[in-house]
């Protein structure tokens, strides 16, 4: 750990989706007058990445609203917005809010922000995409789409979630090319997840009758949530740092006990949390790749879970048969009138063909950070100064969030937050996660 | 409390870790080099190869060997694996809790100071790898003439 760096004084955020403006609000905390805080973004709207631009109401946060605060250190802060405003009641918690409404919270909160910076001068928004960003004798150099460029001390990659082209003959939900359906024909969906659930309450909003074949390599549904209390532990409980079995037996074994004295298994799991990133960062390579590989399908559907209401309404769809979820993988695809979609199964290697008027690309997996979507990431990766992870599931970056270089350098002007530090961080896609990184982050930076 | 059995295990990590790289160890040296009972280092070695800190081939030419480099295991990892959670004593601890007879844990000042002692005890433990502990070694005096003087009769 470096302490806090007094000559830093200007700092560009590359991207103004969640985790950007969580690190600007945090960052403008700091009482020093001589700071600039840019941040930039290409979409019209500051605050909605992927995730929140959603407009759907039945598209709602997979955590509950007590714990969905942009600050760290006051984390009911979305609670009260939400009781302010009459948008939630205290005995209604736990409330899983419609994502728009999050999107809401963080513009009022950008807002605010402005508003009071506006004075100051310390917070400059631009509303452009960033091409690339380049170290300088002095600080970085971030070039802009319309031919400017902004300088400062140092630049922060905050462009979250990477959407990769969908795979194949599959298209993404809401991009140009899924145009109007027949309301009864058949979808196929690649991915059995949180994507797919989306998809389906989406397709559902448009008036969509016909079914939806969902497939992956394992065909698992995420778990509801239920109002719960997490256990305590210790890091002194937790072995660290064993090879991936002995972990697993662990805490199957903890659960197991916790289950015979009456505790939820959702306890067990949540119970960990505080200490997820620490066990990753401790396992060794190997347990890594593992995880990712082999358990990762299993423990997403434990940890990542869905509002009781979308779970009522996805099984219900699984009951009636409109949702068919298949544990297998598509082997052919061939296009015609629409796509004869050959999917085999894990278990049975069974083939079976379905016509689909459409594939939609749900799987929601970085399957290779090198081939980002995102033009500052990939020229950082062209050029040498950044790096993939060993897993390629990020960009590789210090405890401290610098980006690693290909020869090992550890950048002290480029930095990363969110989703792109997953390789380092593994659970950082999810608010209460990324706001402690960045209330950490400008601690070191501004003390 | 840390055991015979991770005072035991630590020392044969220890001994892997001054081997040189890949180069596998006679579980019979290690014994008589540590003055460790056979039978037990056997039973010790294999919660640690489950555990995935050291590797073992069988037959004429086999041993143990460390399964990643010395400067990876940390020696908490190890006492862990061997004795448990850490605990200085055992009624501080949340998973592998025992309630002491004689007292009322949610009054014990004794408890709660203990369970701030384990959070220490893990600060120091997680920090220290095998290569920091193999390294100790190098940096005592050569001879003995710390330990306490036996006073002839």
């Amino acid at each position: 750990m470096t302490g806090p760096t007094n000559s830093i004084n200007s700092i560009i955020i590359v991207g103004g989706g969640a985790s950007g403006v969580v690190l600007a609000a945090h960052l403008l905390k700091s009482p020093n007058p001589d700071l600039r805080v840019t941040l930039i973004e290409k979409r019209p709207h500051f605050g909605q990445g992927i995730a929140y631009s959603t407009l759907l109401s039945a598209h709602v946060l997979n955590v509950g609203a007590a714990g969905m605060s942009a600050y760290a250190d006051d984390p009911g802060n979305f609670w009260r917005w939400l009781l302010e405003r009459g948008l939630a009641t205290p005995e209604q918690a736990p409330v899983y809010a419609p994502r728009s409404l999050y999107a809401r919270y963080l513009k009022e909160l950008l807002d605010d922000l402005e508003t009071r910076e506006r004075e100051t001068g310390r917070l400059r928004l631009i509303r452009e995409e960033s091409l690339s960003i380049s170290p300088t004798a002095s600080g970085v150099e971030v070039a802009l789409a319309n031919g400017t460029s902004v300088v400062a001390h140092l630049a922060v990659l905050a462009t979250g979630h990477d959407e990769q082209p969908a795979q194949g003959h599959a298209i993404r939900m809401g991009s140009e090319a899924d145009t109007a359906l027949d309301p009864d024909s058949r979808i196929v969906v690649l991915g059995t997840g949180l994507s797919m659930v989306d998809a389906f309450l989406s397709l559902e909003q448009r008036g969509h009758r016909g079914d939806i074949i969902a497939v992956s390599r394992r065909g698992l549904l995420p778990s509801p949530h239920r109002k719960g209390n997490p256990i305590k532990l210790d890091v002194a409980d937790i072995p660290l740092g064993t090879q991936l079995s002995y972990f697993v037996g662990w805490f199957r074994d903890l659960i197991r006990e916790n289950q015979k004295a009456g505790v939820d298994w959702r306890d067990v799991v949540d119970g960990l949390r505080p200490f997820n990133q620490k066990i990753w960062q401790n396992w060794p390579a190997s347990a890594k790749r593992r995880f990712v590989e082999h358990t990762k399908a299993w423990w997403d559907i434990h940890r990542h879970r869905m509002a009781p209401e979308v779970y009522a309404r996805v099984t219900e769809a699984v009951q009636s048969g409109r949702i068919r979820p298949i544990a297998g993988r598509v082997v052919g695809v061939t296009p015609g009138d629409g796509f004869a979609v050959e999917v085999q199964s894990r278990h049975t290697q069974r083939l079976e063909t379905f016509d689909a008027a459409r594939i939609y690309d749900c799987s929601g997996i970085v399957r290779d950070i090198s081939t980002s979507s995102n033009s500052v990431v990939r020229s950082l990766v062209d050029r040498g100064l950044a790096r993939p992870d060993p897993l390629r599931i990020g960009l590789d970056v210090s405890a401290d969030c610098e980006i690693i270089a290909v020869d090992g350098t550890v950048s002290r002007k480029i930095l990363a937050v969110g989703p792109l530090t997953r390789g380092t961080f593994f659970e950082i896609d999810a608010i209460p996660d990324i706001r402690v990184q960045c209330a950490r982050l400008s601690k070191r930076l501004l003390g | 409390m840390l055991t015979k059995k991770g005072k035991y295990g630590l020392k044969a990590l220890v001994h892997l870790a001054e081997m040189p790289a890949g180069q596998l160890a006679f579980v019979n040296d290690i014994a008589v080099a540590n003055n460790i009972p056979k039978k037990f280092l056997d039973a010790i070695l294999g919660e640690l190869r489950n555990a995935g800190f050291v590797q073992s081939r069988k037959g004429k030419d086999g041993g143990y060997r460390l399964a990643r480099p010395a400067d990876e295991i940390k020696v908490g990892h190890v006492v862990r694996v061997l004795d448990g959670p850490l605990a200085p004593i055992p009624c501080a601890s949340r998973t592998q809790y025992q309630r002491c007879e004689d007292c009322n844990e949610a009054t014990c000042q004794v408890r709660h100071l203990m369970l701030e002692v384990r959070q220490a005890i893990a600060e120091v433990l997680d920090q220290r790898s095998l290569a920091e502990m193999r390294d100790i070694a190098d940096d005592l005096p050569v001879a003995r003439d710390d330990l306490p003087v036996k006073v002839q009769a």
